[in-house]
């Protein structure tokens, strides 16, 4: 089965397939790509970080099951957790249809962004990237 | 080592996601486990489950052989019936569990798992010494596919009008247009079906097993068929409490403490490998005992979880999310005393001890809605 997937060129994109997004405000989402999504498929249960809560660069800030799998979420970024997308507790499925969209994971208030984006791909980057692995 | 594929190979790359079991590459999903789940609790599913051990075991001795091999009363099976057994060690810990049909007073067919196809056989021959019995593995040569669901039987039905009399755990053989196959109404969902052998089909050629799956999706459409992979078989087995082989059950483990005691015939009249040990063992209390748990809060159990009550009681053998009950469940094992029904347990999942209570589990289910026993119509 191949498949193409969506790669928005306005995300940045972790090894560990999660994806950031800077909005105008200065804050960030952060997310997991539809790959991710793909491969997992399915996701039945998400276990999400509380507000409030700083995190540093790869640092484990959730976990998503699927029927057959575990992963964990690992911040792509350093900063302060200033919202959950709490929809994803009944409706865990919305990473599925919406990865970008609805099935957001959190958003982060960036401590360190500008350095800390360079560490992360561009679409273009990460389709090779993807491509690699599968 | 290369991986080992089966006939159905290039239709699993086509459409499903592959993955590693038992050595061989296998579809876990194609359309994805929860509708495919869902098909078979409701209409109709079929697998490909080639993967699986077969042999015929046949000879003068074939039957005091099998006696000897196996905990079930071989002796008493009529033709063309099947018994669910289990191959014991001198220990009494489970080597396998399997499916042996009689097929005539001195024809046998086993039918064992995927993981244990190599260390079954050798198991076999090496004890064959001393009997009249031939053993002959037709793994590669007779393909396996699972027909399951309340809608199988009226599927199967559109190719062979006389599958409707075979009631559970009888085995016939049929020709279906050019195929010849065995079917028995056996499977590992808890629903009705069928698992059906093609006869001669070479791995080497496998379009006539290719043809006979695409043949059976066809007499299934109209029910909305799906074709299922391992990820569904393993949602399936579970929500009906049958063990899994390496999980639930294994070398360490005895029938009685694995509540397969009705699968073990102490009386029967000849002896068997292992029934010295569970003589002994019946006569014990057991240490620990299978139990099924549903979680009352939200979070998947998976195998290697803690099981907890004021302390640590056990572990989870199988675990994972039902579909049909929408939480998750799990089989594990913990000592008697927690065993009663609605014993509230704990499940430790990552840094959490998650509420759930001791359920029946065998199956899961309501019996009155799901599984071969249901109401029909």
């Amino acid at each position: 089965m191949k498949k193409d997937y969506k790669l928005p060129s306005e995300l940045r994109y972790s090894k560990e397939h999660e994806w950031v997004k800077v909005l105008e405000d200065g804050t960030a989402l952060i997310g997991i790509s539809d790959y991710a999504q793909d491969q997992l498929h399915e996701l039945v249960y998400v276990e999400l970080p509380e507000a409030g809560k700083e995190v540093n660069r790869m640092e484990v800030i959730g976990t998503v099951e699927s029927v057959k799998a575990v992963s964990d979420i690992y911040s792509p970024i350093s900063g302060v957790i200033l919202e959950v997308n709490r929809e994803l507790t009944d409706s865990p499925e919305l990473i599925n249809q919406d990865p970008y969209g609805k099935g957001w994971i959190v958003k982060v208030k960036p401590k360190n962004l500008e350095p800390e984006l360079k560490e992360l791909m561009d679409s273009e980057a990460y389709k090779k990237y993807i491509e690699k692995q599968s | 080592m290369s991986m080992r594929r089966t006939h159905l190979y290039q239709y699993h790359r086509e459409h499903g996601k592959l993955i590693d079991f038992a050595g061989f590459e296998m579809p876990v999903w194609y359309e994805g486990i929860i509708p495919e789940h869902q098909a078979v609790r409701n209409s109709v599913g079929l697998f490909d489950v080639t993967h699986m051990g077969r042999a015929f075991v046949e000879g003068e001795g074939a039957e005091a052989f099998l006696d000897y091999m196996l905990t079930g009363e071989i002796s008493n099976l009529e033709p063309m019936k099947g018994l669910y057994t289990l191959m014991c060690n001198e220990r009494g810990g489970i080597i396998d569990d399997l499916i042996a049909y009689r097929l005539s007073d001195d024809k046998f067919f086993l039918v064992y798992n995927a993981s244990n196809r190599e260390k079954d056989l050798r198991w076999l021959e090496v004890n064959s010494q001393g009997f009249d019995v031939s053993i002959k593995e037709v793994s590669d040569e007779v393909a396996m596919f699972s027909l399951q669901g309340p809608k199988a039987e009226e599927t199967l039905q559109k190719l062979c009008g006389e599958v409707a009399s075979l009631k559970r755990f009888q085995i016939s053989r049929y020709r279906i247009e050019g195929w010849d196959i065995m079917a028995a109404r056996t499977g590992y969902t808890g629903e009705d079906g069928f698992e059906l052998f093609i006869l001669d089909t070479p791995l080497q050629e496998p379009w006539k097993a290719v043809r006979f799956w695409e043949t059976l999706l066809e007499a299934g459409e109209e029910f909305g068929v799906k074709p299922c992979g391992l990820g569904a078989r393993d949602t399936l087995r579970l929500e009906a409490g049958l063990c899994l082989y390496g999980n639930d059950i294994d070398e360490e483990t005895n029938p009685f403490e694995a509540r397969l005691r009705w699968v073990v015939k102490l009386e029967k009249g000849r002896s068997f490998i292992g029934k010295e040990a569970l003589m002994r063992v019946a006569e014990e209390r057991v240490r620990r005992t299978r139990v099924g748990i549903a979680l009352e809060e939200r979070g998947i159990p998976r195998k290697g979880y803690e099981i907890w009550n004021e302390e640590m009681i056990g572990f989870v053998t199988s675990g994972g999310y039902s579909p049909t009950l929408d939480r998750g469940i799990a089989m594990g094992y913990v000592p008697p005393e927690y065993s009663k029904l609605n014993t509230p347990v704990r499940i430790k999942i990552r840094d959490r001890l998650l509420k759930g209570k001791i359920v029946k589990f065998h199956p899961f289910y309501d019996e009155s809605r799901y599984g071969w026993r249901r109401s029909k119509g």
